[in-house]
């Protein structure tokens, strides 16, 4: 292994409002070597290619297995999960951004704090208040589990929502993640009590309207989540309840 | 993640606010959204669908045939008042509610350039070429020249004049496939959109017979347009066609009554 290196292009930014800059490193070669792995080489040896001395690059990570959600980031262009992308399959010189549609917090960490404000706004819980013992809830069908089980695996990495041209600004569009999560807990048998509130709540300004069903979502959705058939499932129970209300209000 | 954010020094002074949160109950842009995606099917949709595989088609069997058609739309009852809501305002309703939603989306086929993707951006831009394109055709169709409510026999004179220019031939034809692709996909969207076709297997099936669809409003719209290019003019109609043609500037006319480039 005679000195083979991999080079990486980071998008650096120092404090939220600062300006970003770009900064080229070099990492030795290491077979399966993953973008999280080669963030923990620069770490340990904080020089840029032509050996300056900088500052670790600042992510987010956790889990290292592509089940916490954390490490999501722009590489070479596209949203995806730095700790499952293997430097081995990567085009070099890899392109590191951070997520462009959230706050940058410092480096390639960003504040996406949206997805959890947008999973209160439909309350994307089974509600049990727990001061008593409600005794088991109601068994849920195979059929149901088939559907729900899928879903359930959503990390919150807003991968879907950075790569919608609709989840922008002007739209404030809700993204297919949440979208998802009210097809699973309208599925739930006990969280089905809240289903019309979350249904209204995906009629207001930014709800599942604004989804141009441009399909990138379930594109690059690291967990394979049907996005686009729970946004079609999901779509129909809306306009459902939409016209019901019309009707019959 | 919202943990990272309370730790990072300065987090207060974030310059770019980030894409806002769900706000549930506010606002009326489902029900614009919903209508602008119904309007496009019903009566738009119905409209192209009338207009280019029954009205324009009638071209087919003639000057005549195609004059007969062209009157019958005029003295239908309450005609005004037909192509008011039927056609004027739900085009300009979708037309403009289209532009509003393709100002607010950002394009990024360059970072993900898939299939569903290029078709968002294409849905876009086939909506904008086809209301171009419907603008023009409806001015010198309806307010330029011979008025075809009153003289529906001078029809088939006036879009041949147009169509045998070559330069309008091709406006026509980019016209035909923006719309008609607009209108093909759109009836995907629509379906997908509203919940009527959400599975996989089904979405695909769908596809392919709204690709049929397209195909099949293309061909008509070619057919129709082979029509007032390779047909003559009876000769009762070629006063009237030779004195129109010579409004036109630069326009002239073979002994056959057909204007030439």
């Amino acid at each position: 292994m005679a000195e083979k290196s991999v080079i990486l292009k980071i998008k650096r930014q120092n404090t939220p409002a600062s300006k970003s800059y770009w900064e080229e490193f070099s990492v030795p070669y290491r077979p399966n070597m993953n973008v999280i792995s080669a963030l923990m080489d620069i770490a340990a040896e904080p020089l840029t290619r032509d050996g300056k001395a900088t500052t670790p690059i600042t992510y987010d990570s956790n889990c290292l297995e592509e089940v916490c959600g954390s490490c999501a980031m722009l590489i070479n262009g596209r949203a995806r999960m730095a700790c499952s992308a293997l430097i081995d399959h990567l085009e070099q010189p890899i392109r590191l951004e951070p997520f462009s549609k959230f706050p940058v917090v410092r480096d390639l960490a960003t504040d996406r704090n949206v997805i959890f404000e947008n999973l209160k706004a439909v309350k994307a819980w089974v509600p049990i208040d727990g001061t008593y013992d409600l005794g088991p809830g109601p068994r849920m069908s195979a059929e149901e589990q088939e559907v729900a089980y899928p879903i359930s695996r959503c990390i919150s990495c807003c991968c879907c929502m950075e790569a919608c041209p609709q989840f922008n600004e002007s739209t404030g569009f809700v993204g297919a993640a949440t979208i998802a999560q009210v097809r699973l807990f309208n599925t739930h048998p006990t969280g089905k009590a809240l289903e019309r509130e979350r249904l209204a709540a995906l009629m207001g300004d930014g709800g599942i309207q604004e989804c141009g069903y441009a399909q990138n979502c379930v594109e690059v959705c690291p967990k394979d989540i049907p996005l686009t058939r729970s946004i079609s499932e999901v779509g129909g129970q809306v306009m459902k309840q939409a016209l019901g209300d019309l009707l019959r209000r | 993640m919202a943990s990272a954010s309370s730790t990072a020094p300065g987090a207060k002074e974030i310059a770019v606010p980030g894409v806002a949160p769900l706000r549930a109950g506010q606002g009326y842009s489902f029900v614009l959204r919903r209508l602008h995606s119904l309007s496009g099917i019903v009566p738009v949709g119905a409209f192209l669908f009338e207009h280019i595989l029954i009205s324009n088609s009638t071209a087919i069997s003639g000057p005549d045939a195609y004059a007969r058609q062209v009157s019958f739309l005029a003295n239908l009852p309450l005609v005004f008042f037909l192509e008011l809501f039927g056609i004027w305002l739900p085009i300009a309703f979708h037309a403009l509610y289209g532009f509003y939603i393709w100002y607010r989306g950002d394009g990024n086929t360059t970072a993900y350039p898939w299939s569903g993707n290029w078709m968002y951006t294409a849905q876009r831009w086939t909506g904008g070429i086809a209301f171009v394109y419907i603008v023009w055709h409806v001015y010198t169709m309806r307010f330029l020249g011979d008025d075809l409510h009153a003289h529906p026999e001078l029809s088939f004179g006036k879009v041949q004049h147009e169509v045998m220019q070559t330069g309008l031939f091709l406006f026509y034809v980019l016209g035909l496939v923006a719309a008609s692709w607009h209108f093909a996909y759109g009836i995907w969207l629509f379906s997908a959109k509203w919940g009527i076709v959400s599975g996989d297997k089904a979405q695909k099936r769908l596809l392919r017979v709204c690709l049929v669809l397209f195909l099949v409003l293309c061909g008509a719209g070619f057919a129709s347009l082979y029509s007032f290019r390779s047909q003559a003019l009876p000769t009762d109609d070629q006063n009237r066609t030779m004195i129109h043609s010579s409004h036109k500037a630069g326009a002239q006319t073979a002994s056959n009554g057909r204007p030439v480039q």
